[in-house]
């Protein structure tokens, strides 16, 4: 078997042990849970609204905190990544480096949290 | 397999922006902690914060030697120094007409001072960047707080709108700025401003180096609030709180000014070709267009948001003769730098006399100011003061600052250069009916409503007016003073 | 067919041509957000472009700062949006004009 193949083998072994773990979960799940179906329960889930009416309706307006909170904790992550990628070289430093700038994102956080945005209203 | 080389950080350098930071932090945390018991202590801090981040400043200009970090992209030299120096003190003075004026609306008092110490450390960073990265970085890091703080009072329409069109016109300026950028990024392969000076090197442009050259200068112009780059701020500056018009039309302005120097007299040295002849036009109609809308105001903040645009023009002039003086560009530098520190304390303290004076009369009208001497002599005195300096009349601090503008422009002697000192000594005319009639107002025209009870002012606001008056008239008695810093200001190699 | 460098900087050039006259013509604030994305996309776009072309990494290492700085630049922008469109509902950025002269 060739070098290139054998890599996939291992993808390969990955995928199918990761899809046997998710049948056992829910396989398992299914035959020990009681099941009683109501139409509440059977309804597609949409970020906790029903969902009817045409598919072009305005969303309330607190949801858009959220939608800024993730877009810049989201962005923020551009910079862990690469940094993550080459930890080792940068040793000490490096990870002196990424917990001060980590950090100053969790005094966003926690100052998001103090003005009660995380809770659902 | 590649290889890391920790880059030499220099504490010592950096210190003014750590303890910055660290005040800024500390606020946040005092807001968030504490909430209402302990938000009148927030201002308290953020002046604390300021003045203690002066210290290290000091300790740098003590020390003397240049300092250079992550490869020519950070420096902390005298020029740096002298506008961090300028930075913090108006962010000083900022801070203390904002204690009562903030403290008594039903404002955020503890997200505005980390907002407004947001601003001035990108402010400090922009005072050293020598680099596009930390330059856009720096430019961004100052502009975002100051679109917030723009529309402070976010339950009033005006505040909005103010809020709005410098926040559209903000980005869009930024947007333009870092095309031209990237254009130049991309002809000289460096972001480092030494290294695009040999890059773009001298004679002949291509398109490319001109259309990058231009649009970086125009972002700036946005930011400077140049004409026709302006019409955001006469809007922005009335709806704002008056303490944040106060800083943006100082602090703001003179961050984009200290760009444009970095930019243009170090990146770009060699394209004057390109950059010269933008300037003059800049310089030209930006004082004239300024002063002539500044006459027909009839409420001050508005005239002095005119009249702070006039003042960008007279800053811009220095920048139309580069390359004509026979000691190089050192000279427009420094007579640049000189107007800028002057225009802070005259323009600052202008704006401080007119929050002191709405805290009584609930309005900023011409008419409002009726009557001011027969109730409140001195706060009429020192306004008259200031708008006479800002008008350029001895022995208050303007004067010098307009001398080592003209100085300049005819030490230049070429035909351009004569025209624009024609251009700016018609204007210092001009200028002086608007400012004029701010002190008839007040000594000639009755009270507007009547009401004659003297005006209260706080400790704070007092501290804050009395600071810009000492250092306007002191610089205006002994000009000897301001030439030494600024002769600190050179920094081109 | 040959795609050269010269083909994206055209690229990049128009779609920040049509971002900055979107940014002019368009008079609702959402759609003149977009157009500053799309500007700040062209830009992106340029320094990715001279990035491969210069051998230099230190073009998309600005892309990210650029995109981080957009990321705060749209939640402030639409912070101010929002406070306005909850005092008058339905706004354009013709109506936003109580400030004049």
């Amino acid at each position: 078997m060739s070098e290139f193949l054998r890599a996939y083998l291992t993808v390969a072994v990955f995928a199918a042990f990761a899809g046997l773990l998710i049948a056992g979960v829910l396989g398992l799940s299914r035959l020990i849970r009681p099941n009683r179906p109501t139409p509440q329960k059977l309804l597609t889930y949409e970020s906790g609204v029903d969902p009817v009416g045409s598919g072009f309706s305005q969303s309330q307006v607190r949801y858009y905190i959220f939608a800024l909170l993730f877009v810049m904790f989201d962005v923020e992550a551009v910079f862990i990544f690469p940094w993550a990628m080459r930890l080792e070289l940068y040793q000490v430093f490096g990870l002196v480096e990424m917990a001060v700038f980590i950090v100053i994102l969790v005094f966003g956080l926690v100052y998001a949290w103090r003005k009660g945005v995380l809770r659902w209203v | 397999m590649l290889s890391f080389v920790q880059p030499n950080i220099d504490y010592h350098a950096l210190a003014p922006e750590l303890v910055l930071v660290g005040a800024l932090l500390l606020i946040l945390l005092v807001d968030l902690v504490f909430e209402d018991r302990a938000r009148w202590a927030t201002s308290s801090l953020a002046g604390l914060g300021l003045l203690a981040a002066l210290i290290p400043i000091i300790t740098l200009a003590v020390n003397g030697h240049d300092r250079s970090m992550f490869g020519g992209a950070y420096v902390v030299d005298n020029f740096a120094l002298v506008m961090k120096a300028v930075f913090l003190l108006a962010g000083y003075v900022v801070v203390l007409m904002s204690t009562d004026y903030i403290g008594e609306g039903d404002y955020y008092e503890g997200e505005y001072y980390f907002m407004l110490l947001s601003s001035l450390f990108g402010m400090l960073i922009m005072a050293s960047a020598r680099d596009l990265i930390s330059i856009f970085i720096a430019l961004e890091t100052l502009s975002i707080p100051a679109y917030l703080l723009a529309g402070w009072r976010k339950r009033d329409l005006k505040g909005n709108e103010a809020s709005l069109k410098y926040y559209l016109l903000g980005v869009f300026a930024s947007a333009v700025m870092l095309y031209g950028m990237s254009l130049i990024f991309g002809v000289t392969g460096s972001t480092v401003l030494t290294d695009i000076r040999d890059g773009l090197g001298s004679g002949e442009s291509v398109p490319i180096i001109t259309v990058g050259i231009l649009f970086v200068v125009i972002g700036f112009a946005f930011k400077v609030s140049a004409v026709p780059f302006h019409t955001w701020a006469p809007d922005t500056y009335e709806g704002a709180p008056t303490p944040i018009t106060a800083f943006l039309s100082v602090a703001s302005k003179a961050a984009g000014f200290v760009a444009l120097l970095e930019l243009v007299f170090i990146a770009f040295e060699g394209h004057e070709e390109v950059w010269k002849p933008l300037f003059w036009i800049l310089a030209a109609i930006t004082m004239t267009v300024g002063n002539l809308i500044a006459l027909r105001q009839t409420n001050v903040v508005r005239m002095l948001a005119y009249s702070s645009v006039a003042q960008a023009g007279y800053m811009l002039a220095p920048f139309a003769i580069a390359g004509d003086l026979s000691g190089g560009n050192v000279g427009a530098i420094k007579a640049v730098v000189t107007y800028l520190i002057i225009y802070a304390a005259m323009n600052l303290g202008a704006f401080a006399v007119v929050i002191a004076v709405a805290r009584k009369t609930r309005s900023a009208e011409l008419s409002s100011f009726g009557g001011l001497f027969e109730y409140a002599p001195g706060l009429a005195v020192l306004l008259a003061a200031f708008v006479f300096a800002l008008a350029g009349i001895p022995p208050l601090g303007g004067w010098y600052a307009k001398l080592a503008i003209l100085n300049v422009l005819i030490d230049a002697s070429t035909p351009w250069a004569t025209v624009l000192a024609v251009v700016v000594a018609v204007n210092s005319v001009i200028a002086l009916f608007y400012y004029a009639s701010v002190a008839r107002e007040m000594l000639m025209r009755p009270v507007a409503d009547g009401d004659r009870t003297p005006v209260t002012i706080p400790a704070s606001l007092a501290a804050s007016i009395g600071l810009c008056a000492v250092s306007t008239i002191a610089i205006g008695v002994a000009p000897n003073l301001i030439a030494r810093f600024s002769d600190l200001a050179h920094f081109v190699s | 067919m040959d795609v050269g460098a010269s083909w994206y900087l055209v690229l990049a050039a128009m779609i920040f041509a049509i971002g900055a006259l979107g940014l002019m013509v368009r008079r609702n604030p959402l759609v003149m957000f977009m157009c500053i994305e799309l500007m700040l996309n062209a830009v992106n776009l340029t320094f990715v472009t001279f990035s491969r072309e210069l051998n230099d990494i230190g073009g998309q290492v600005i892309v990210f700062f650029v995109l981080v700085v957009a990321a705060a630049e749209v939640t402030v922008g639409l912070g101010i949006i929002v406070a306005i469109l909850r005092r008058r509902p339905g706004i354009t950025a013709d109506d936003v004009s109580a400030l004049k002269g």
